[in-house]
């Protein structure tokens, strides 16, 4: 299936902004993040089609899948 | 001394050149008339003259007003805080409260504007509190040398979020709910950075550190991301006040300096 992801802020460096992704069915939010070496600690928001998911969230073809940093300075 | 708003009225539309009028002539009615300098101000602006030191905003008296009577808290004094507070005084804000516990340090001066090699060592609330009365002596301002704790949002219209904690803004997100005061929040690392206004338990905060752990170093700040991140702060806090309404009453706006990506982002439901 076909997954576009999008990542935000400071998860860009080394990696990409956007990008459609071929994955398996039942790949799920948290797989993408693990395959991408990002740190689920460092994890703010996820976003399915514009709408909160949590890493257990499975995917579905066509979704656009939105991954955004913690950002907490001042 | 008590005198008649009319006496004083006269005194400034004398003085007044056109429908602005200078600071010396307003300190000048203040020390005739012993009256305080704050209610000179409102006295000229209810009356359509304007501070000279505000005209070039382009806002009406009434704007000028309402800017002038609102009271603003911000929550730490650093990168975020100091520059908000700076921008509020300047734009005529009429009463700032300040909370931080901590002093200017060297890692400080790459991007809090009032740290300089002079204030290093010095309680960041002081100084801000001092700069603040060169740029605007009307302002008032009441400084907490501490944490956040009650007396830090006193009263306020609006609160402004420049902590670096997600612990604190958690305290501070539930303090604002608790008085029902709106909260806009800001945050930086790097060269990216958010802002959004928290109010009527839209759950922002909930949203943006729902499973934070705290970092044990501090985050890398650049000070052009810190700038940017406050006059956002300081602009939704300015529009709240002239309830000019904002799209980030329900979501946030995602800031990316080094794509030049700027994304509001709607809180969707969980």
């Amino acid at each position: 299936m076909q997954v576009q992801v999008k990542l935000f802020a400071f998860f860009r460096e080394g990696r990409f902004i956007k990008e459609d992704k071929e994955l398996p069915t039942g790949t799920t939010a948290g797989q993408v993040v693990d395959d991408l070496n990002i740190d689920r600690e460092e994890v703010g928001v996820l976003m399915l089609n514009s709408r909160h998911c949590k890493f257990e969230t499975v995917l579905q073809e066509g979704d656009i899948y939105a991954i955004f940093p913690v950002i907490g300075g001042g | 001394m008590v005198v008649d708003t009319k006496v004083i009225l006269s005194f400034l539309s004398k003085h007044a050149q056109g429908k602005c009028i200078g600071l010396v002539e307003l300190q000048k009615a203040a020390g005739t008339f012993d009256c305080p300098l704050r209610d000179i101000e409102t006295i000229a602006l209810s009356h359509s003259i304007l501070p000279a030191r505000f005209q070039r905003n382009g806002l009406s008296c009434s704007d000028q007003l309402k800017l002038f009577r609102s009271k603003v808290a911000i929550i730490g004094c650093g990168g975020l805080g100091g520059r908000t507070a700076e921008l509020l005084a300047r734009t005529g804000v009429g009463h700032l409260i300040l909370t931080d516990p901590d002093v200017f340090s060297e890692s400080n001066l790459n991007r809090q504007i009032f740290c300089t090699t002079e204030t290093l060592g010095c309680n960041k609330v002081d100084i801000v509190g001092r700069e603040l009365q060169k740029i605007n002596p009307v302002l008032q301002t009441d400084l907490h040398v501490s944490p956040l704790n009650t007396l830090s949002i006193n009263g306020a219209d609006i609160v402004i979020d420049a902590l670096d904690s997600a612990t604190a803004r958690k305290k501070l997100s539930a303090l604002c709910r608790k008085h029902s005061i709106p909260m806009i929040h800001g945050a930086v690392k790097k060269w990216c950075g958010q802002v959004g206004i928290e109010q009527s338990a839209n759950g922002l905060i909930d949203t943006l550190y729902h499973q934070t752990t705290e970092n044990t170093l501090p985050p890398h700040v650049l000070p052009v991301t810190a700038s940017l991140v406050a006059s956002l702060q300081a602009t939704e806090a300015c529009k709240l006040i002239l309830e000019t309404g904002s799209p980030l009453r329900d979501g946030w706006l995602q800031c990316d300096l080094l794509y030049s990506d700027y994304e509001r982002i709607k809180t969707g439901i969980c």
